[in-house]
């Protein structure tokens, strides 16, 4: 699916989050959001899934305004499992909720592609690790088979091995089935090694974009300090 | 001037949250009667805290009626009305202080765990995530604990009425030498079922009360910790001001 955002705005009460927001996210690509900690990041995907409002602007879906959201997945920043539910009832929670039972050969199958082994199946999310909970939330997201996933910083709080992982983990899913991809990342590495577009966002609006393979060649000022880390006057 | 700017921030702040609060309850009632209903969650949800309730109902209604037998006496014996103290104990028991103490205690029980369960799942994402997996959290969530709540409250009420009277027995009894049968007989002479329901009455009010505003508490409470806590401490406090206000009007109406 193509998603077009043309000057959005966002605010909450006083807090002017999104100034105005223009963006394109191209079908079957993955597109890379960057920007610091409360740019309005996790904001815009919200608002791109339905799950805020927004003040101004418009969003086109496949050039239309309406969407079937049930097309939509999307990974959690801290994976927001439901505690009091076993791992494999968080997975296909939907069809769990729904009293259906015959869930357990397509749970198993997609602990198998995120690299979950079953062993976990029957514990509950406060038993494992912050990295299998990030695979658990991504199985749970790829259930209903999404046309588009959005991803919320996959690998922040991960160790450096384990974000490598995920990143390869997600590369290989989304080429095999085709899925669009949005995600939310503060690290270049991965944005360069799992992104087709960028965008920086800052202050509320889009300041750079590109190609994610030239990244390291931006002539964007603020987008360089962001890069190396260095603060400009 | 600033004073009064005040006064009128507190005021708008105040209704519309009155309003909000008020939305909300008209789509618990839209969602309570669409088709999705999932049962096993609503059924698994009553038990949970019907059986984690067990143990403070039971010691709410031994002391209440403990209590009530012996200070009963040390008014009554003044005026040789010792025989009154059965009645004394059961209505009040049954009519007041049965459905008062246990919504109190009720809404610091599970009112407080509701809040803090549903804040905690707000500032986790989680409630995002439900209308992500294509579940609407008044079906998932607001709906299994505002009926097992208002389902639940009129059976711990009638438990303490129950354990409260034999509380009160145990003490007429073996500490102020009451006859055992004539107590009872007593109390079941001059309890009528009219006494009995209009404290059932009351304690549906209150089951819906507590559950309603704590489930309220925690999908509109501010985000962080610090929210968590508020959000605790506003549905205990509000539920406890609405069920004693309450209280009264209900009482009047069955005066
Ligand atoms: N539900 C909300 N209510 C009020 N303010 C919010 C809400 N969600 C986010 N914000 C505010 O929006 C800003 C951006 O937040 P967010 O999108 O989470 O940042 P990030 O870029 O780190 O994902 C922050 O200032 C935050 O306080
Ligand atoms: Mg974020």
């Amino acid at each position: 699916m193509k998603i077009e955002i043309k000057n959005l705005k966002k605010s909450f009460n006083e807090n002017l989050v999104l100034k105005n927001i223009s963006l394109t996210i191209e079908k079957n690509k993955s597109t890379i959001i960057l920007g610091q900690s409360g740019c309005g990041k996790s904001v815009l995907i919200k608002i791109i899934y339905q799950l805020f409002s927004f003040d101004s602007g418009f969003i086109l879906y496949d050039g239309k305004s309406e969407v079937d959201i049930d097309k939509f997945s999307m990974l959690f920043q801290y994976g927001a499992l439901f505690d009091s539910l076993k791992i494999s009832e968080n997975i296909a929670f939907t069809d769990f909720i729904n009293n259906k039972t015959n869930y357990e050969r397509k749970v198993l199958s997609l602990m198998n592609d995120v690299g979950l082994d079953k062993s976990i199946f029957n514990r509950f999310p406060s038993e494992i690790s912050g990295g299998m909970k990030k695979r658990v939330a991504l199985a749970r997201a790829l259930y209903k088979n999404p046309k588009l996933i959005f991803l919320d910083e996959p690998t922040t709080g991960l160790d450096p091995i384990n974000s490598d992982k995920i990143n390869e983990l997600i590369l290989k899913v989304i080429r095999k089935r085709k899925i669009t991809a949005v995600t939310i990342t503060h690290d270049i590495k991965s944005a360069i090694k799992t992104g087709d577009h960028y965008y920086f966002i800052d202050k509320g609006i889009i300041q750079d974009k590109g190609d994610c393979k030239k990244i390291l060649k931006t002539k964007n000022k603020l987008f360089k300090s962001f890069i190396t880390g260095a603060s400009i006057k | 001037m600033k004073f009064i700017e005040r006064i009128g921030e507190v005021l708008i702040k105040l209704f519309s949250n009155l309003g909000k609060f008020i939305l909300f309850i008209s789509f618990f009632f839209k969602y309570l009667f669409s088709p999705k209903f999932y049962f096993k969650n609503n059924l698994q949800y009553f038990l949970t805290i019907f059986i984690s309730s067990i143990p403070i109902v039971a010691l709410t209604g031994i002391f209440s009626g403990m209590v009530l037998a012996l200070q009963s006496y040390t008014g009554f014996s003044r005026f040789s009305a010792e025989s009154a103290i059965p009645n004394i104990v059961v209505l009040t028991l049954t009519r007041e202080l049965g459905p008062v103490l246990t919504g109190l205690m009720i809404s610091a029980r599970v009112g407080s765990s509701i809040a803090a369960e549903i804040a905690t799942m707000r500032v986790t994402e989680q409630i995002d995530a439900l209308k992500t997996l294509n579940t609407n959290y008044y079906n998932y969530l607001v709906t299994p604990r505002v009926l097992s709540l208002t389902l639940a409250l009129p059976i711990f009420v009638t438990l303490v009425d129950f354990i409260g009277v034999m509380g009160g027995y145990i003490v007429s009894v073996h500490r102020l030498g009451f006859n055992d049968n004539l107590y009872l007989l007593n109390t079941i002479d001059f309890l009528s079922l009219g006494d009995y329901l209009s404290g059932i009455l009351k304690a549906f009010v209150f089951g819906f009360i507590i559950s309603i505003v704590s489930c309220y508490c925690g999908l509109f409470s501010d985000k962080g910790a610090f929210g968590v806590g508020s959000a605790t401490t506003n549905a205990v406090v509000i539920s406890s001001i609405l069920i004693l206000s309450s209280n009264y009007f209900l009482t009047e109406l069955f005066f």
